[in-house]
């Protein structure tokens, strides 16, 4: 192997790096929070008997299921503006479409834990007189977050991954100011296994974290 | 529901013998096409103790869940005190579900006990028994945890209470699951059998918990009003005041234990007594 590493360039230009990773960090809360939230609304939707509400809920899904990540980025940020007339910036673009993308898939796995559940402990609950909102936060969703946490976590690592695609829309995150930084130094072999490495090391205590506490609760409390 | 009538009347030191606590008129409930239940009359009074037997299938299960409208049935009527269940009748004369909220304060007037018990494996036993007055009745917790111990203790789990479930025995956890139904106080108490699921020499300490229920306490006042659904023939035969015997989803006779047990007028009751108990 002829290659010259020349890894100095890191140490000289450590700062984009610095600043690539705190906004993949930023879009990663942004895109988390909107994923969260929209995807327990998406759930108990699912979940409903109301047909009016569970359809809208499962359509919803199945889109963003079924059509890819950077196509969905790619529309909201150059088709929304024209339909609505809401101009986003490229941060936020990303940052709600990846929210709206994860949404779809952390429906599904709250969806599947929360279903997870035997009805029993449903039965149980009512019985004794609990009203729905009582039933879902203090006997269902207790049991439900243990079975969701393996899936949820490998979901969130996905999320991290695919804040990469804002490089696509100009978002200077991670990947995107690596490759800046590549058209400048002509040092892609260093500079791509510099960015891999930070990304495992955000993304490898999230596995730790997740097998750790799995442990825990299999010792059976 | 209001205040209900029964215990008005009983404040007002007007006897309620004549208001049962369960009135069952033509009760109907269907799964898709299937008729589970094909018009139930039945009356439950004040401190009885009905037992349903009859083979599996044959609706005992689903009446008791339309009993506190875990089932929601579809015609005829349950009476609970007086007060028609999980429905409510319209301005036009017709009849839609009742809130959310009204159902559920029916429902912590009737404690169930299920044949899978059901307690909440994330919580530990006396958190399973008040629950239900913490959340439900807004008790406060010393006190409530004051009230679980005594019926823990009851039931023979005093020295069980901080332990999950999940380390305890059939039999116990059908007593704390019992203990977790009695802690509502309720009106009356649905068992759906209790002790189908539990190891034959685990048995007895549960059906011994139920009918200690069922006995007059010492100022001579009835004990608990029960609807038990059981195969256990001998439990019948002492604890019962009536014993009911469904097939195919109606009610095919009904009479004291001694003479729909020892001496049935149906064909079908006969033939299933005998199944069961050899």
């Amino acid at each position: 192997m002829n290659y010259q590493w020349h890894f100095e360039v890191i140490s000289d230009y450590y700062p984009v790096f610095i600043d690539g990773t705190w906004v993949t960090l930023q879009l990663t809360a942004f895109s988390f929070s909107i994923g969260i939230v929209l995807g327990f609304v998406l759930a108990l939707g699912r979940l409903s008997k109301k047909r009016l509400v569970q359809i809208p809920a499962t359509v919803y899904v199945e889109a963003f299921r079924a059509t890819p990540a950077l196509v969905q980025l790619v529309w909201i940020y150059y088709a929304l503006p024209i339909i609505t007339g809401i101009r986003l910036s490229s941060f936020s673009a990303i940052g709600l479409g990846l929210g709206l993308h994860t949404a779809a898939y952390f429906g599904e796995i709250f969806r599947g834990g929360i279903q997870s559940i035997e009805r029993g402990q449903v039965d149980a609950a009512k019985s004794v007189g609990m009203v729905y909102r009582q039933t879902m936060w203090r006997i269902i969703l207790p049991q439900a977050v243990r079975r969701m946490i393996p899936p949820f976590m490998n979901e969130t690592a996905n999320l991290i991954k695919l804040t990469t695609l804002g490089s696509v829309l100009a978002v200077y995150e991670l990947l995107h100011a690596s490759n800046d930084l590549i058209t400048n130094t002509y040092r892609p072999l260093e500079i791509y296994t510099v960015t891999a490495i930070i990304f495992a090391l955000i993304i490898y205590p999230l596995i730790a974290i997740s097998r750790m506490i799995e442990k825990r609760w299999a010792k059976g409390r | 529901m209001n205040e209900s009538v029964g215990s008005k009347l009983e404040s007002a030191g007007v006897a309620t013998q004549e208001l049962p606590m369960f009135r069952i008129r033509d009760l109907r409930k269907r799964f898709g096409s299937l008729e589970v239940l094909k018009g139930i009359d039945l009356d439950v009074r004040r401190g009885e103790v009905l037992v349903v037997i009859g083979p599996s299938g044959s609706g005992k299960s689903t009446l008791l869940r339309c009993l506190n409208f875990l089932e929601e049935y579809d015609e005829g009527e349950v009476l609970f005190d007086g007060e028609l269940v999980g429905y409510r009748r319209t301005a036009k004369g017709r009849r839609e579900r009742d809130s959310e909220r009204n159902i559920a304060k029916m429902r912590a007037h009737m404690g169930m006990v299920f044949q899978h018990f059901h307690l909440w494996p994330h919580k530990t036993v006396i958190d399973n028994v008040v629950e239900g007055l913490v959340v439900v009745k807004k008790v406060e917790r010393k006190v409530a945890l004051e009230i679980g111990a005594t019926l823990l203790s009851r039931v023979g789990l005093g020295e069980k209470a901080h332990v999950y479930p999940g380390t305890l025995s059939g039999g116990q956890m059908q007593r704390a699951a019992i203990a977790r139904a009695l802690a509502m106080k309720p009106k009356a108490m649905l068992f759906d059998e209790p002790t189908s699921s539990l190891d034959p020499e685990l048995v007895g300490e549960v059906l011994e918990v139920i009918s200690s229920l069922a006995r007059k306490d010492e100022r001579g006042r009835h004990g608990t009003t029960m609807i038990v659904v059981t195969h256990e023939m001998g439990f019948a035969r002492e604890v019962a005041d009536v014993v009911v015997m469904m097939d195919q989803g109606v009610v095919i006779e009904a009479g004291p234990p001694d003479q729909v047990l020892r001496s049935p007028l149906h064909a079908r009751t006969k033939a299933f007594i005998s199944k069961v108990l050899h």
